[in-house]
């Protein structure tokens, strides 16, 4: 690969935003769920749930494939494809822009995921159990690919000059997918990027995480001294990205400029998070982006509500911050939405800087004293931001952190 | 009260060998008390590991605030007793 | 200006484990797939190109390897042959070597098995939690960099049949912003049961047959200048990765070869200096579209063709890394010579087509 050197890296926009989750389908609706400090929570309807001792999630209900799919039958793609593919839709729609626009553009989509269409999968097993693997079906076969996620905007959009990259670094991998986004764009590889993340609520791994002994019995309570795990969740968050020169071309609203991210690996446990190795992967961040750790106004934590990963994810903020800035987890109203959590997050930080104010973390009582963090407790915190930060981890610790910034002029 | 199911012999053999090829040490490498986690490297996810595969081949419920006992054979011994009796008393 | 290059690369391939068997399997033309015992296999197919005798306490080791699938232990095993030419960067500054690994769907095998032991067991909670997080994707590239201490970005890539390619392109934007001094990029794919039922059912009549292969390709990717100071020979020049959808207004040919047009372009090469032309060969009629794009992009030109899937199967995943260490294994202990280059393609039957190129000298 020849770099250009003379040319000069671009300044990445966020224009364009798509959500689906459990308190609200579009950046509007989720926007007035996260400041009014909704809560998804519900029994789950995904799969029969019997013999568990609790079973609760974060399920999106209200999601109509046909509203918010046009061009492809919702049939031939799994619940994340069709989440990450609406919620494409509605960040193309939210961005002024039509399909016809990014046709004529060269565009990279980049969706992450932990699970890609393991709901299609469980599915899958129980024909299998019941009727033998002669009797699979051949369309669920089809679509229980994980490259669809991405592959499914494409034809759902149509587009044509365009990479489909599908990004499964599991629960952080929605930074991943904008991060990747924002290099691209940034460096001038191409002219617009959806990137984002989506999950489908399933069997196989609600009862991974039961039987780890991490699911909550009724609500998610990060940083609660009483918290007592994660809710799995579901959804779709996707960005729409384009350079400042692009956005300003086309007088286009501007929700936050991307600033940078830093991406790291734990090589260390499987499933146990490392806070020496985080607080790492925040510094690479701050140093990609061009902050220092005093310029940021909140986190937006992974914040899982596990006993392990909050005090984990707290000390590791402590050791790298003078001052520890006020730290959510909107885990705590829309669950552990898996690949799509980072880039609904990353959604809410973008809104959040927009609308001026620091989304709550609800349900929640008293600080864990070991986790020492202002949580902004329940009710949402009206703020002036100009950087803000947003943390994912996953298994293995791959940990992804991503900077977004209110828009500045050029000085 | 707790009742304690006098385990046989053969039970507490299966036991060791479930144990024995979670933490892959041979057996003769365990004692009855020679401790999962500071003598055979266990983490928290072979603990976990060690209580469900106990759960299955017995066909019981192990609570998972049982783990703080479940640290060596002995202490395991003693905690599937319990369970299984446990099990016994709810069907009769 | 600098350039990335390929300066080492290892490969498990249904040759054998490591170079030499697929150097050698390539330059004796010989054909891997071979019968399946079906005692061993309950699948719907005749034939297969496995990996031979591979299992992950022989390669990998006893220890630690009680619940490593198939496509981990591949991928840990390939990745480990390759970490010995950057040990002691490696070493040094573990951070700053980035592992990008493409993946199918990660083991469908694992995520499967953990859903029917859920659905079968006497509780719905009867399963083994140390399985569980193999049936999250990025378990082969997580647990590779927990071998081998490999602490920069690690990234799991998915793209059907274009995996190995999106991977590589995945790396080089990692790379230009600045996120690691060197990547460690490639691909894995397992053969299973499982994997093989779904492709038995999803495929489309008149490739139904083609039996499934595995293996394992990576490939370690620096700046020229890095390669010359550490003694390591610079295999191939990274020239440019392209992709295009064929849904639309293109079909697969007219989209591939714009593609082709397109990698040259950027790469600056002359269509004549092909050399080699690695296709997938994949999806019945698609294969006979591949490379009549490729022969479209390159008029008059008759470079050595290299069709990896009537030796090795359907290697899903793995296919287009597998096919770029094939152009290596080629190309031979210098790799590509200078002026020449080398084009490696793939058509996905989900509808994207891409490809890359690579240079010598």
């Amino acid at each position: 690969m020849v770099y250009e050197e003379e040319q000069r890296p671009r300044r990445v926009v966020i224009t364009g935003l798509g959500a689906v989750t459990s308190i609200g389908l579009g950046a509007p609706t989720f926007l007035a769920g996260l400041k009014s400090g909704r809560s998804g929570v519900k029994p789950i309807t995904a799969f029969d749930t019997t013999g568990f001792a609790h079973a609760n999630a974060c399920e999106v209900t209200d999601f109509v494939p046909g509203e918010w799919i046009h061009h492809v039958d919702p049939e031939e793609l799994g619940r994340a494809t069709q989440f990450s593919v609406a919620a494409a839709n509605m960040a193309v729609a939210d961005a002024g822009l039509t399909a016809q626009d990014l046709r004529e553009r060269r565009v990279l989509v980049s969706v992450g995921t932990t699970d890609a269409e393991s709901r299609d999968l469980d599915t899958l097993v129980g024909t299998q159990l019941e009727e033998g693997p002669e009797r699979l079906s051949p369309g669920l076969a089809r679509r229980a690919q994980a490259g669809r996620l991405s592959s499914g905007i494409v034809r759902e959009l149509g587009l044509v000059d365009v990479e489909a990259l599908t990004i499964p670094t599991a629960c952080a991998a929605g930074n991943y997918a904008i991060g990747s986004g924002f290099d691209a764009i940034r460096h001038g590889e191409v002219e617009a990027a959806l990137c984002g993340g989506a999950d489908a609520v399933c069997r196989k791994t609600f009862t991974g995480f039961y039987r780890l002994g991490t699911i909550a019995p009724e609500v998610c309570q990060p940083f609660d001294v009483d918290r007592k795990g994660i809710l799995t969740g579901e959804g779709a968050g996707v960005l729409l990205l384009e350079s400042l020169e692009s956005a300003l071309a086309r007088g286009a609203r501007i929700y936050a400029e991307v600033l940078g991210y830093g991406l790291n690996c734990d090589a260390h446990h499987p499933v146990a998070p490392d806070q020496d190795s985080l607080a790492r992967c925040m510094e690479i961040a701050h140093r990609n982006a061009g902050v220092a750790q005093e310029d940021i106004d909140f986190i937006s934590a992974h914040g899982t509500g596990t006993r392990a990963n909050d005090v984990t994810e707290a000390g590791a903020i402590r050791q790298v911050f003078d001052t520890p800035p006020p730290t959510v987890s909107i885990k705590s109203m829309i669950g552990h939405s898996m690949g799509a959590a980072s880039a609904l997050a990353a959604a809410a930080c973008a809104l959040a800087i927009t609308e001026g104010f620091i989304p709550p973390t609800v349900n929640h009582r008293e600080t864990d004293p070991e986790c020492g963090l202002d949580c902004v407790p329940n009710e949402a915190r009206p703020a002036v931001l100009n950087v803000v930060q947003n943390n994912a981890l996953a298994f293995a610790g791959n940990n992804a952190v991503l900077i977004l910034g209110r828009m500045k002029e050029a000085a | 009260m707790t009742t304690t199911n006098e385990l046989n012999a053969e039970d507490r053999a299966r036991i060791k060998g479930i144990i024995c090829d979670i933490l892959e040490i041979e057996p003769d490498e365990m004692t009855d008390t020679s401790r999962f986690k500071e003598d055979h490297e266990a983490d928290s996810m072979g603990a976990i590991e060690i209580l469900s595969q106990l759960e299955r081949a017995f066909g019981t419920d192990i609570d998972q605030a049982e783990l703080s006992r479940m640290v060596d054979l002995d202490g395991v011994v003693t905690v599937v007793g319990e369970a299984v009796a446990a099990k016994l008393a709810r069907a009769n | 200006m600098s350039s990335l290059v390929l300066s080492a690369w290892s490969a498990i391939s249904p040759y054998g484990v490591g170079n030499a068997p697929l150097r050698n399997g390539l330059a004796e033309g010989r054909d891997a797939v071979a019968a399946l015992d079906r005692d061993l296999h309950e699948v719907p197919f005749q034939q297969a190109a496995l990996v031979p005798d591979f299992t992950a306490a022989r390669y990998v080791g006893k220890k630690g390897t009680r619940t490593m699938d198939r496509v981990t232990a591949l991928a840990v095993t390939a990745v480990g042959n390759l970490v010995e030419s950057v040990a002691e960067e490696l070493a040094a500054r573990p951070e700053q070597t980035a592992l990008v690994l493409g993946t199918g769907s990660g083991s469908v095998q694992s995520i499967m098995d953990f859903t029917k032991d859920s659905l079968s067991g006497e509780r719905p909670y009867h399963v083994e939690p140390a399985r569980f997080p193999n049936t999250v994707m990025n378990r082969a590239a997580g647990q590779s960099a927990i071998w081998h201490r490999i602490k920069g970005p690690n990234t799991t890539v998915a793209g059907g049949s274009l995996t190995g390619l999106l991977a590589l392109s995945y790396a080089l934007r990692l790379h230009r912003g600045g996120h690691c001094a060197r990547v460690l990029c490639g691909a894995a794919e397992e053969f299973s049961a499982q994997r093989a039922w779904l492709e038995w059912h999803g495929r489309a009549d008149e490739e139904r047959e083609t039996p499934l292969g595995e293996g394992a390709a990576v490939f370690l990717i620096e700046p020229a200048e890095d390669a010359a100071a550490a003694g390591r020979t610079a295999l191939a020049r990274v020239g440019a990765t392209r992709f295009r959808a064929y849904r639309g207004t293109d079909g697969p040919r007219e989209a591939l070869t714009a593609c082709v047009r397109s990698a040259l372009d950027t790469a600056g090469v002359e269509p004549g200096a092909i050399r080699f032309v690695a296709p997938l060969g994949g999806g019945g009629k698609l294969a006979a579209e591949e490379e009549q794009a490729v022969i479209d992009a390159l008029p008059g030109v008759h470079p050595e063709w290299i069709r990896m899937r009537e030796r090795i199967g359907d290697t899903s995943a793995a296919a287009t890394a597998l096919q770029l260490a094939a152009v290596l294994a080629t190309a031979g202990e210098q790799g590509l010579g200078p002026g020449e280059a080398a084009l490696v393609t793939g058509v996905e039957r989900d509808g994207q087509v891409g490809c890359a190129v690579f240079t010598g000298g």
